[in-house]
C-alpha cells in the first residue's frame, strides 16, 4: 500500500511539473499548441436532433446549420447585423411589405447543380406545409399566408408569400411590416435546402454522402452521439477566403469533460453553456476566458389559474420579495447579471420600463392587500425546477427569502426535464423557474410568449391591451413608436408579475489563443465562415487580444 | 441439444416480460417525447403523433411495437427521426462491445495472475500487497477512478487524451477504469478458488509425483481453481455493460450506455426499447455461454 501511495504521490509531482514543451503558459488554461491541421474543433453540446435546417429547432442543430448552408443574409460575426449571404443585395418598399433579394451570380449546390430563386421558393414552402412538421414554422409566420398554410386552412402552399420572379431573383411578399426581418432571413429556418436531394433520398437526404449544402463546408463523417466532421466546400461562392480546412463539431454532454479537453488541447473552442458554473470564478484569471451579454433572461413563471396566484397583489409580494443582487451576485458569484425585467439589455433605440427592485416592504404591504397579512392563511404551495444543481440552488435561495420576509409556506419540487415540461405546459404547478432565450435582436423576441394563448405563455395570464400592443407594434414601420408600443407591453407585464424576473444570463466561454476571427454575440451565435487558426498567434498577440476584448 | 432448445425456449418468456414490462415503464413516465422549451406548433406535433401512432389506444400501439419487434424492426427513433433504432443500436454496440471486451480481457489478464500469485504466496507480502490493490480496485468507483485518471495522466502529464473516441491512445483511460473493479473481484475468486484447490489431494498427489511447481499450480490446479471465475463472467459482462454507462459519460465515449441514458430522459420510446432489447438479448446469451463453458471445463456439471 505504502508502494502505491508513493507511486501516486510521484505522478502527481510529476504531473505538476512535466508539460510539452512550449504548450504551456501560466496565463492560459492549458495546452496552446495549435493542431496539426487547420480544422477547427469545438464542443456543439448536445448531438442535434436534425441537421435539416427546415426541420431544425434548437442551438446545437442551428450551430450545424450555419456550417453547412448559407442564407439569403449572413449575421455580421460580431454585430450580428445582416450582411450579404447568398444574395448580394435587397430592397424594401417603403410600406415595409415587399422585399426583393438579388442571388449573387453563380451560386452553386455542392453537387454542382445550379442554386436558385426557386431553391428558396421550394425550402420555404416545405417549412410552412403541415405535412413536414417543422418545429420551428412559427419562424415564417411574418410572411403573407403563412399562418393560414402552417393551420390547415388552406391547402394550397404555393400561396406563401414568396415567388422567384426569375434564376435570381426573389421576391418576398409579408404579412406585416417585420421590422426585423433581415435577422430572420440569415435564421437555419430560411436556409434554403436542395429539392433534387431531397426527392431522392427522402427522410435520409441528411447522411453524410446524400448531403447536399450551400454553404462553406459540407459533411464528411456523422457518428451519432460522437461527432460530426466537415470540410471545406470548393463550390461555395467565397471559398477563396474560408481558411479553415474543416470543422469538428463533437457532441459530449458532460461539461467537465469538454472542459478537461479544452485543457488538453483536444478542442479549441468550447463554447458558452459547456463549463460548469463553479469552475468560472476559477477560469476568469486565464486570458482565454471570454464572457458577455446573452440575450437569456432567468425567471419564474407564476401559474395565474391556480389561487391564490390569480390575485395580482399576491404574484407582486412574490416578485418584490426576491432579492436579485443576493443571487446573481453572491450565489452565482457574478456570473450572471441581475436583472428585473423581462427583455434584456442592449437592443438598440428600446428604452426598457423601470426594474423590479427588491423591497420587502412593499412586498408585505401587496400581501396583506391580498389577505394574508404576515402570511398568516397562505397555501402552502410549490416551486417547481427541472432537475439540476444550479436550479436547485437558486430556487433555494429563493424559496428562503419568501419565507423570510413573507412567511409563507413554499416547499421545493424537482423533476427531470420531460415531467417538468409536461407540467408547466399543462399549468400543473404554482411557480416555475423558467428561462427564454432571444431568437433575433429585437424585444419583441421576449414578449411574444405573454400574448394571450401563446403556446410559450405558460401562465394562464391575459391581458387584451398588452395583445393589442404587440399587434400594434408589429404593424408599425415607424421605429420610434414601435419601440415605445413595445416598451409599454413590457410595462404591463411587469406589472402584472406573471414573470418574475431574476437574471440576465452571461456567455462563459474559453476560446485558445490561435483561434482568430471569432467574436463573442448577444445572441451567443457565431458565423464560423472566416475563421482561422493563427500559428504565430505569439507574434500576433496584440491584435489578437483586441478581438477578444468586448 | 436438449438443454440448449430448452434454454433457447425460455429466452422468449423472459424477452416478452422485459419488453412489456419496459413498454409500460416508458409510456407511464410523464412527458412525451415531443417537448422542447420552446413550443411546438399545433400543425406540427399533430404531424408527428400520427406518423408514430400515438393517437392510437396503447393496447394497439402495444400490439403494433411487438409486431415490430418480432419483425425485428423497431422504426425510426423519436428523437432522430432520420435514423433507425436498429443502425443506433449497432452503432453504439460496436464502440460499446470493444470498450467492454477489452475491459474484460484487461480483468482476466490482469486480475488470474494477481489471483495465483496472492494463493501462492499466502499470508506473505506479495498476497497482502495484491489483495490491498484489488481491495482499492473494488472500492473506488469508476465515477471517480475516471477523473482522476484524468487529472494526472491527460491533465498533468499530457500523455492520454482525456475523452473522446479517437484512436487507440483513447481507448486507455476509459479501458483501464472500467476495468478497475473486475481485475479486483478476478484476483480474488482466483485466489480464493486456488486456495481451496491447492489443499486437496490430487494436488498432494501431482506434488508427490515430482512434478513441477509450475505445473502443479499451472496445468491442475488453475483449471478448477478458475470455476469459480467462470461463474462470474456471467454477472461481470452484465456489469461491465451497466457500468459502461458512467465510464462513457466521463470519456465522452459513444456507446449503447450513454444512448439508453439520453433516450430514456428524451422519452425516445423506440430508442428505449431497442437497447432494453438489445441488452436483454445480449446477456442472456452471456449467460448461457457461461453454463456451457462451465460443463466443458468442470465434469462434475452436468447440463440438463
Amino acid at each position: 500500500v505504502r508502494f502505491l501511495a508513493q507511486v501516486a504521490i510521484g505522478l502527481l509531482l510529476v504531473s505538476c511539473a512535466r508539460a510539452p514543451v512550449g504548450a504551456r503558459d501560466a496565463r492560459w488554461f492549458g495546452s496552446v499548441a495549435p493542431p496539426r491541421h487547420d480544422v477547427l474543433r469545438f464542443n456543439n453540446g448536445a448531438e442535434p436532433e436534425t441537421i435539416d435546417p427546415g426541420l431544425m429547432s434548437g442551438e446545437p442543430d442551428g450551430r450545424i446549420a450555419r456550417i453547412l448552408f448559407e442564407g439569403l443574409t449572413v449575421a455580421d460575426p460580431q454585430t450580428l447585423e445582416p450582411r450579404p449571404g447568398q444574395a448580394y443585395r435587397w430592397e424594401a418598399s417603403a410600406d415595409g411589405l415587399t422585399y426583393t433579394f438579388h442571388l449573387r451570380p453563380g451560386l452553386a449546390w455542392s453537387d454542382g447543380s445550379r442554386l436558385t430563386a426557386g431553391d428558396f421558393v421550394y425550402a420555404w414552402r416545405r417549412v410552412v406545409d403541415p405535412k413536414s412538421g417543422s418545429r420551428s414554422a412559427g419562424m415564417l409566420d411574418p410572411l403573407a399566408n403563412a399562418e393560414a398554410i402552417n393551420q390547415g386552412q388552406t391547402a394550397d402552399v404555393t400561396r406563401l408569400g414568396v415567388r422567384a420572379a426569375d434564376d435570381s431573383t426573389l421576391v418576398v411578399t409579408l404579412a406585416r411590416p417585420t421590422a426585423y426581418f433581415l435577422f430572420l432571413t440569415g435564421h437555419y429556418t430560411l436556409l434554403p435546402v436542395p429539392r433534387r436531394a431531397i426527392e431522392r433520398w427522402g427522410a435520409t437526404w441528411t447522411a453524410p454522402g446524400h448531403l447536399v449544402v450551400n454553404g462553406p463546408f459540407t459533411l464528411v463523417r456523422h457518428v451519432l452521439d460522437d461527432r460530426i466532421e466537415t470540410a471545406r466546400n470548393e463550390r461555395y461562392w467565397d471559398a477563396a477566403n474560408v481558411r479553415l480546412d474543416g470543422i469538428v463539431a463533437y457532441a459530449i454532454d458532460d461539461l467537465s469533460t469538454s472542459t478537461n479537453l479544452y485543457k488538453a488541447g483536444e478542442l479549441d473552442w468550447n463554447p458558452s453553456g459547456e463549463i460548469p458554473s463553479p469552475w468560472i470564478p476559477y477560469l476568469r484569471g486565464y486570458a482565454d476566458y471570454r464572457s458577455g451579454e446573452y440575450q437569456a433572461t432567468y425567471f419564474l413563471s407564476v401559474n395565474t389559474t391556480r389561487p391564490p396566484f390569480g390575485d395580482v397583489h399576491v404574484r407582486r409580494a412574490l416578485d418584490l420579495a426576491i432579492d436579485r443582487d443576493a443571487i446573481a451576485n453572491d450565489l452565482l458569484k457574478r456570473t450572471r447579471r441581475p436583472w428585473g425585467r423581462i427583455a434584456p439589455s442592449g437592443y438598440p433605440g428600446y428604452d426598457p420600463p423601470p426594474e423590479v427592485r427588491f423591497d420587502p416592504d412593499s412586498a408585505r404591504r401587496e400581501l396583506a392587500r391580498a389577505g394574508f397579512p404576515g402570511g398568516r392563511g397562505f397555501p402552502r404551495f410549490t416551486l417547481l425546477l427541472n432537475t439540476s444543481e444550479d436550479h436547485r440552488r437558486i430556487c433555494e435561495a429563493v424559496q428562503a427569502m419568501w419565507r423570510r420576509e413573507l412567511h409563507v409556506p413554499v416547499e421545493l419540487q424537482n423533476q427531470e426535464f420531460a415531467s417538468y415540461m409536461d407540467a408547466t405546459t399543462h399549468l400543473r404547478y404554482d411557480v416555475a423557474r423558467r428561462s427564454w432565450i432571444g431568437d433575433y435582436l429585437d424585444p419583441a423576441t421576449f414578449l411574444e410568449p405573454l400574448r394571450s394563448g401563446d403556446g410559450n405563455n405558460r401562465t394562464g395570464w391575459s391581458d387584451p391591451r398588452y395583445d393589442e400592443l404587440l399587434a400594434s407594434a408589429a404593424n408599425e414601420v415607424e421605429r420610434t413608436k414601435r419601440m415605445a408600443m413595445l416598451r409599454e407591453a413590457e410595462r404591463r407585464a411587469l406589472d402584472a408579475a406573471v414573470f418574475l424576473p431574476i437574471y440576465h444570463y452571461r456567455t462563459h466561454e474559453l476560446v485558445k489563443p490561435y483561434v482568430r476571427g471569432l467574436y463573442h454575440t448577444a445572441l451567443d451565435v457565431h458565423t464560423l465562415t472566416r475563421v482561422w487558426l493563427d500559428r504565430d498567434w505569439r507574434q500576433h498577440e496584440p491584435l489578437a487580444a483586441e478581438e477578444r476584448r468586448r | 441439444v436438449t438443454f440448449l432448445l430448452r434454454r433457447l425456449l425460455l429466452f422468449v418468456p423472459t424477452l416478452w416480460a422485459i419488453l412489456t414490462l419496459s413498454f409500460l415503464l416508458v409510456h407511464a413516465a410523464r412527458g412525451g417525447p415531443f417537448q422542447s422549451e420552446k413550443e411546438i406548433p399545433a400543425s406540427a406535433r399533430a404531424q408527428l403523433v400520427r406518423t408514430y401512432g400515438l393517437d392510437r389506444p396503447l393496447l394497439e400501439q402495444y400490439g403494433r411495437f411487438m409486431a415490430n419487434t418480432v419483425r425485428g424492426d423497431l422504426g425510426p427513433s423519436y428523437k432522430y427521426p432520420q435514423r433507425q433504432v436498429r443502425d443506433l443500436v449497432s452503432e453504439g454496440f460496436r464502440v460499446s462491445a470493444e470498450l467492454g471486451g477489452l475491459a474484460l480481457l484487461l480483468a482476466l489478464l490482469v486480475g488470474i495472475p494477481l489471483g495465483t500469485l496472492a494463493a501462492t504466496r499466502h499470508g506473505r507480502f506479495g498476497d497482502h500487497a495484491a489483495m490491498a490493490f484489488a481491495l482499492a480496485g473494488v472500492a473506488i468507483p469508476n465515477f471517480v477512478l475516471g477523473p482522476v485518471l484524468v487529472l494526472v495522466f491527460s491533465l498533468g502529464l499530457y500523455w492520454l487524451p482525456p475523452a473522446l473516441w479517437n484512436g487507440p491512445a483513447s481507448r486507455v483511460l476509459p479501458v483501464l477504469t472500467l476495468a478497475a473493479a473486475y481485475v479486483a473481484y478476478v484476483a480474488r475468486l482466483t485466489r480464493a478458488g486456488m486456495l481451496e484447490v491447492l489443499g486437496q489431494d490430487f494436488i498432494r498427489t501431482a506434488r508427490a509425483k515430482g512434478l513441477s511447481e509450475r505445473v502443479v499450480i499451472g496445468r491442475h490446479a488453475l483449471r478448477l481453481a478458475l470455476l469459480p471465475v467462470l461463474s462470474y463472467l456471467g454477472p461481470a459482462a452484465a456489469g461491465i455493460v451497466t457500468g459502461s454507462v458512467a465510464v462513457e459519460t466521463v470519456f465522452a465515449v459513444p456507446g449503447l450506455g450513454r444512448q439508453l441514458v439520453h433516450a430514456a430522459f428524451d422519452r425516445d420510446y423506440t430508442l428505449v426499447l431497442g437497447v432494453v432489447l438489445f441488452y436483454a438479448v445480449a446477456l442472456m446469451v452471456l449467460n448461457l455461454a457461461v453454463d456451457l463453458l462451465h460443463a466443458r471445463l468442470d465434469p462434475r456439471v452436468e447440463l440438463r
